[in-house]
């Protein structure tokens, strides 16, 4: 009110200013996310093909009715969250473990975080025909290691085995994923206070019981943040089963990534492939919101963790005293 | 006195850990090893078993071969182009968009955070199935305007975040300051603020021009003009499916492909790790 005279008002000018700060970020969502999935969900009732675009009839669900007729949606999603699943939880261990081991007192430290990262950068469709490459069947060398190492006494044919591809995908994501976990569990690490190691090792904690009750609750969040990313990014992951077995051998490894893009862009039928990503639209929504309940559960501790974080700050000024 | 006793105590643990840390190393970067010495393998080499582990007669031919490939090179130029543009893009949007999200309070300002940020769940494959009808109608397939687009969508929402945090952490009092000295808002935005965030904005530039560099899905279904095309989906169409594999011109063009993006990641990690963290660890 005081800038009456200037015709506008300094928080008049603010709103504006806002508005143009934010509006193009949000013009260019809208146009390229948020039509796309309300257009998409749309599409999903109708009969679309890449062919016939123009005309779109109705069809009384009969993409729904499709989809839960053929099994291969079930399939596909149980596919996708035995991958999920497998690559998230052995990465998180096998990234805690080198996040632990990054963390410890070792030399050459900053050197051994840059090159561990390295294959966090390599392109996905690189490092999918890299391995392609290492488990070919006659001169692959994972055969050639395994059968000297006396591991497996007859060559594999990775990529097309009913039981070993999967595996095989998985070992190629975890290749490309793991720098990424483990330079972020190392990151909350570092923001964990010395003093409580310190208190802890005067209380006589070996390094398990450290590891549980310090490391992991501290890095709560961060674990948090962590796994649901990379859950997420992998319920999409597109171009490592693409590139690596295109679904093969028998859908075995066919996602609902691969699913959906087979149907809207192989078989041309975009009608269903929107209708398959709509049940996805679901299925994620449902767990996204499993996964805050399962981290909620925790909360309790929370207090717990404030006070004993009051302690090593009394415990620190003591020592300055 | 107290340290020296602790690291005579922790010596022999310290050997298991590095022999751990020998274990990951192998895992992680000995493939990579294998690209490059592949791609300099005669394909008589190739085969060998036992392979050979250091190439005996390395040769160039592969190199050769891919370089006087007209198409392979118009792929590359099309994937710095269409990266670049990406990079750019987002980062001026985001730039703006995250100094608004973290200096303004205004109503649904979490939920709308939230919102952009929940676009990242979102089925790839919905979103091309339409924005491929659409584009078809306003004439953007076959653009790589169109491509820059999508793209830009791909990496904005983790984008506003990063930069939002980089943002909150620059103290209020310079602007005020500056304001009083009679700096106009977007005087504030360009002199003060932008300038003070430099590690964020290249932590955030490097994480799009990776993240578009890495695009299979967007390129592969909106481009279908082999002139128009980007290193991924020129890689995946021309080399994928064929009865045999030429493994060795294949880890040429994977060792290429991975080259320029390796240079970029050595010359600024030290801030995109910082980005990407500060980014994880307040969320």
């Amino acid at each position: 009110m005081r800038e009456k005279g200037l015709g506008i008002s300094e928080m008049a000018k603010d709103r504006l200013f806002l508005l143009l700060l934010i509006v193009p970020a949000f013009a260019v969502l809208l146009f390229t996310i948020g039509i796309p999935i309300v257009k998409s969900i749309y599409m999903s009732f109708f009969d679309v093909t890449l062919l016939r675009m123009k005309v779109q009839p109705w069809n009384d669900f009969a993409n729904y009715a499709g989809i839960f007729k053929d099994g291969e949606f079930f399939n596909a999603l149980r596919v996708t969250l035995t991958y999920v699943l497998c690559i998230v939880s052995i990465q998180f261990v096998l990234g805690l473990f080198l996040a632990l081991l990054l963390n410890s007192n070792i030399r050459f430290k900053k050197l051994f975080r840059t090159l561990i990262l390295i294959p966090w950068i390599v392109p996905t469709i690189v490092s999918a025909l890299l391995w392609m490459w290492l488990f070919q069947p006659q001169y692959g060398l994972v055969n050639y290691v395994l059968q000297e190492l006396n591991l497996i006494n007859a060559p594999k044919n990775w990529l097309t085995n009913l039981d070993l591809a999967l595996p095989a995908v998985i070992v190629t994501a975890l290749w490309r994923q793991l720098p990424f976990m483990s330079i972020m569990l190392l990151a909350g690490m570092q923001g964990i206070s010395e003093d409580m190691y310190e208190a802890a090792r005067i209380d006589g904690a070996n390094r398990t019981q450290t590891l549980l009750h310090i490391t992991l609750p501290m890095l709560k969040n961060n674990i948090k943040t962590v796994t649901l990313i990379s859950i997420i990014e992998n319920f999409k992951m597109f171009p490592l089963f693409w590139i690596m077995t295109g679904g093969g051998p028998l859908d075995k490894t066919t996602t609902l990534a691969i699913y959906s893009y087979k149907t809207a862009f192989v078989q041309l039928d975009l009608g269903k492939g929107a209708a398959i990503g709509a049940l996805w639209l679901i299925i994620m929504i449902l767990i996204s919101s499993l996964y805050n309940k399962l981290f909620s559960i925790g909360e309790e501790d929370e207090s717990g963790r404030g006070k004993r974080r009051v302690k090593s700050k009394s415990v620190k000024q003591k020592i300055a005293a | 006195m107290l340290s020296q006793n602790q690291s005579n105590k922790k010596l022999l643990p310290n050997l298991g850990q590095y022999a751990g840390l020998l274990l990951f190393l192998l895992f992680l970067i000995f493939p990579l090893y294998w690209m490059l010495v592949t791609s300099f393998k005669d394909n008589s080499v190739l085969f060998k078993i036992p392979p050979e582990w250091v190439p005996s007669q390395p040769t160039i031919t592969h190199y050769v071969k891919l370089l006087s490939d007209n198409i392979f090179l118009v792929y590359y130029k099309n994937s710095l182009v269409v990266s670049a543009s990406t990079t750019l893009i987002t980062l001026l949007f985001a730039m703006f968009a995250g100094y608004g999200f973290s200096r303004f309070h205004f109503k649904f300002k979490n939920f709308l955070m939230f919102s952009i940020l929940s676009t990242q769940m979102l089925p790839v494959v919905s979103l091309l199935i339409a924005l491929y009808a659409m584009y078809k109608s306003y004439g953007l397939l076959n653009t790589q305007f169109g491509l820059i687009l999508a793209l830009t969508t791909a990496s904005l929402p983790f984008s506003i975040w990063m930069i939002k945090v980089f943002f909150d952490g620059i103290p209020v009092a310079l602007e005020e300051a500056a304001k009083i000295d009679g700096c106009s808002r977007f005087g504030i935005l360009f002199r003060i603020i932008f300038p003070l965030s430099k590690p964020g904005i290249f932590s955030v530039g490097i994480y799009t021009f990776i993240l578009s560099w890495d695009d299979l899905l967007y390129s592969l279904t909106l481009i279908n003009k082999d002139h128009l095309r980007t290193l991924n989906p020129g890689i995946s169409v021309r080399y994928m499916g064929e009865v045999s594999y030429d493994w060795a011109n294949i880890m040429t063009v994977c060792l290429t492909a991975t080259v320029p993006i390796v240079i970029l990641f050595l010359f600024f990690q030290k801030y995109m790790v910082a980005g990407l963290t500060a980014g994880a660890v307040k969320g």
